[in-house]
């Protein structure tokens, strides 16, 4: 059945259309989890609250999970998913650039966003920040074009680098996220803030 | 940590499920089996061996003859330009690029017609376009092409003309064939006429 787009089940029209749906959800999500709030984000960094850990950690095995039973169950061809393929070059360089940046003004991009939504100025701050950042790359592309696409690893899943079923990596990672969770209630009562 | 609790209830139980079961790698039929059905009865995936003669006469670069039958029939006799993919290969990753694409059109045969339309099924329910039969199979090919049964004598003008492609088609591509002489039938002129192959690239109504 799945992926509905590539098996022409809907028109790929449609796509941006359930794009603009499941945005809206996903950004309704990060508000009433608290993620328009850049202390509560930054919390991550300083272990007073480890909310976002929990949230994009059981959205991830959520999901996981989900795509793994719909294709035992024949709803989804997963080898039909598009993976983005992976540079390590940039990933690490943009990873660490990402995380000053998180740190520094206490948004990723998209709940700067969320943010805005709300009427947070510092979010208006982070995303002319953001702009500066998305003009500096696009004007000095030719200088960074190499680093930007050097180590292509085409698009390696960590099962198979590991050498271990899908299955297997899934249940793995639950654990680990668990466990991360678990960590998480530490670190906020260990480096409590009361208010924040 | 209540929460985490209630969630390893839930998350550790449906990994283990998961870590358990085989990963499902079938590849899912695209048509109905009412389809299947509507697709089977018009048989509008059979092309006659004349077409195909003519199209391989005319080095017709659309066409890909694919024998379905094992290697070693295939090494002993197949169509000029034919290449070989037994059944049992037919899903195998190498073969994807040949079967599952838009620019040639395929014709699959083998002796008979079962084989070849077993695959054709096959690949019609996978969703695959321009995959085509040889109707009747190498047999109906000898028959026709290899080894033309002469009209008789009554016959309408056409009979003779199909007559005469054939021998020529035959001679063409190198069968048994001998030429008819010249005066015993009314001749339609050249040995090989230019018949126009007629690829049947219409596509099923109904289909994905």
């Amino acid at each position: 059945m799945g992926p509905l787009i590539v098996n022409e089940i809907i028109p790929e029209g449609l796509n941006l259309f359930l794009a603009f749906v499941i945005g809206i959800g996903f950004g309704f999500v990060l508000e009433s989890s608290g993620f328009s709030s850049s202390r509560k984000l930054a919390g991550m960094f300083y272990g007073y609250d480890t909310t976002v850990l929990k949230v994009f950690f059981t959205a991830a095995i959520t999901a996981m999970l989900g795509l793994l039973f719909f294709s035992l169950f024949g709803w989804i061809d997963l080898s039909l998913v598009y993976i983005n393929p992976t540079f390590m070059t940039s990933a690490i360089v943009g990873g660490a650039i990402m995380g000053a940046g998180f740190i520094l003004g206490g948004y990723c991009p998209g709940t700067s966003f969320c943010a805005l939504s709300i009427g947070k100025l510092d979010a208006l701050a982070f995303i002319g920040g953001l702009f500066i950042g998305v003009f500096i790359f696009a004007e000095g592309y030719p200088l960074w074009e190499t680093m930007y696409k050097a180590n292509n690893m085409g698009a390696p899943t960590m099962n198979t680098i590991l050498g271990v079923s899908r299955g297997v990596f899934a249940f793995l990672l639950i654990i680990v996220a668990l466990a991360m969770f678990v960590v998480g209630e530490w670190s906020e009562k260990k480096f409590p803030r009361d208010e924040y | 940590m209540k929460y985490i609790i209630k969630l390893a209830m839930v998350m550790i139980p449906l990994g283990l499920i998961i870590a358990a079961v085989p990963e499902n790698t079938t590849k899912q039929y695209k048509l109905t089996a009412q389809e299947m059905i509507n697709e089977v009865q018009t048989g509008q995936q059979f092309v006659h061996p004349d077409a195909i003669a003519a199209q391989i006469v005319s080095n017709d670069p659309e066409l890909q003859l694919i024998d379905v039958r094992s290697k070693d029939e295939y090494d002993k006799f197949h169509l000029p330009n034919a290449i070989n993919i037994p059944l049992a290969n037919l899903l195998n990753p190498d073969n994807a690029d040949v079967i599952d694409q838009g620019i040639k059109t395929n014709v699959f045969y083998s002796n008979g017609s079962t084989r070849a339309n077993e695959v054709w099924m096959i690949t019609r329910q996978l969703g695959y376009k321009n995959n085509y039969v040889l109707l009747g199979g190498l047999n109906f090919w000898i028959e026709t092409i290899s080894n033309p049964e002469k009209p008789r004598i009554t016959s309408p003008d056409d009979e003779f003309a199909k007559y005469d492609f054939r021998m020529g088609a035959s001679q063409a591509l190198g069968g048994g064939g001998q030429v008819a002489p010249a005066a015993s039938a009314p001749s339609s002129g050249s040995a090989i006429p230019a018949v126009t192959p007629k690829p049947k690239k219409k596509r099923a109504a109904g289909g994905c």
